[in-house]
């Protein structure tokens, strides 16, 4: 080993912490542990009002389908009524039409 | 690693992640806030870190990641002037503070990887091979980077010296 080499060792040799450092990290983690302990609840917190919310989500959102379900059956059935008034109708036309000929030629 | 070992590992080893973060910034404040760092992120590793020689690395990669993390966020890279180094004697003894001062300036001047490197190979007395994995980077690339941290701190010195004896045949 150079005396360059020698020279940055000694330049680079471990020196102490400021007196108390071992001390201070100990507290910062435990104020750290503690500040960690509170957050199950936390979370615990936000878990809840989660489902709550989800839960409102998925029940507004099974009324809003039966609803469209609801209306879709309401307008099938108009649909069909629709299109059974227009048979009686022109069944009945058609009835009025053969009576008013029978009258014309007896 | 328990939490009752933390205690002890931090006592075993304050001066070894002081000493590298202090030689990467020759600040003693920023050196104490970032070692404090690298044990609290300990602390919250430590179930998953095994007491001995896997720890022993842990800490001197999380050192050498944070040192070189906190310079590039505070971009508080110090260009050496060399008229700002102390006075060198001549006659150098064997253990001269005032040149270990002004290496110690001379690497913390070092861009970061050179520097980091430097203090890992002289400070931690690492192998080339060992950096390689502390900083995952390849052997030759941590191979360069040391040839050129040291090239760059005896060119500086060199010059610093050159300047006073010139300054010395002028009076």
């Amino acid at each position: 080993m150079s005396q360059f080499e020698r020279d940055l060792r000694e330049s680079l040799r471990h020196r102490e912490p400021p007196s108390g450092f071992a001390e201070k990290v100990l507290a910062r983690a435990r104020e750290s542990e503690t500040r960690h302990r509170s957050k199950p609840w936390l979370a615990a917190a936000a878990a809840v009002v989660l489902m709550i919310g989800g839960g409102i989500f998925v029940e507004q959102q099974r009324q809003q389908t039966e609803d469209e379900k609801a209306k879709e059956q309401l307008m099938v059935a108009l649909r069909i009524t629709g299109s059974k008034l227009r048979n009686v109708q022109e069944r009945l036309s058609t009835i009025q039409q053969r009576a008013v000929q029978r009258q014309s030629n007896p | 690693m328990t939490k009752n070992d933390f205690e002890s590992v931090v006592r075993e080893h304050q001066r070894m992640v002081y000493s590298i973060a202090c030689n990467f910034f020759h600040n003693d404040a920023i050196a104490e806030e970032v070692a404090q760092d690298v044990f609290l992120q300990l602390f919250e590793h430590h179930r998953t870190i095994q007491v001995g020689t896997h720890c022993v690395a842990w800490l001197r990669r999380s050192t050498a990641h944070r040192c070189i993390d906190a310079m590039r966020r505070a971009s508080f890279r110090q260009e050496l002037q060399v008229d700002s180094l102390p006075e060198i004697a001549a006659d150098i003894p064997e253990t001269d503070p005032l040149l270990q001062e002004g290496l110690r300036r001379l690497i913390a001047s070092l861009p970061e990887k050179p520097r980091t490197i430097l203090i890992l190979r002289y400070g931690e007395d690492m192998d080339v091979e060992e950096i390689g994995r502390t900083l995952q980077m390849p052997a030759r690339t941590v191979w360069s980077h040391l040839q050129r941290g040291t090239a760059m701190i005896r060119e500086k010195a060199a010059r610093y010296l050159k300047e006073k004896v010139l300054e010395g045949d002028r009076r």
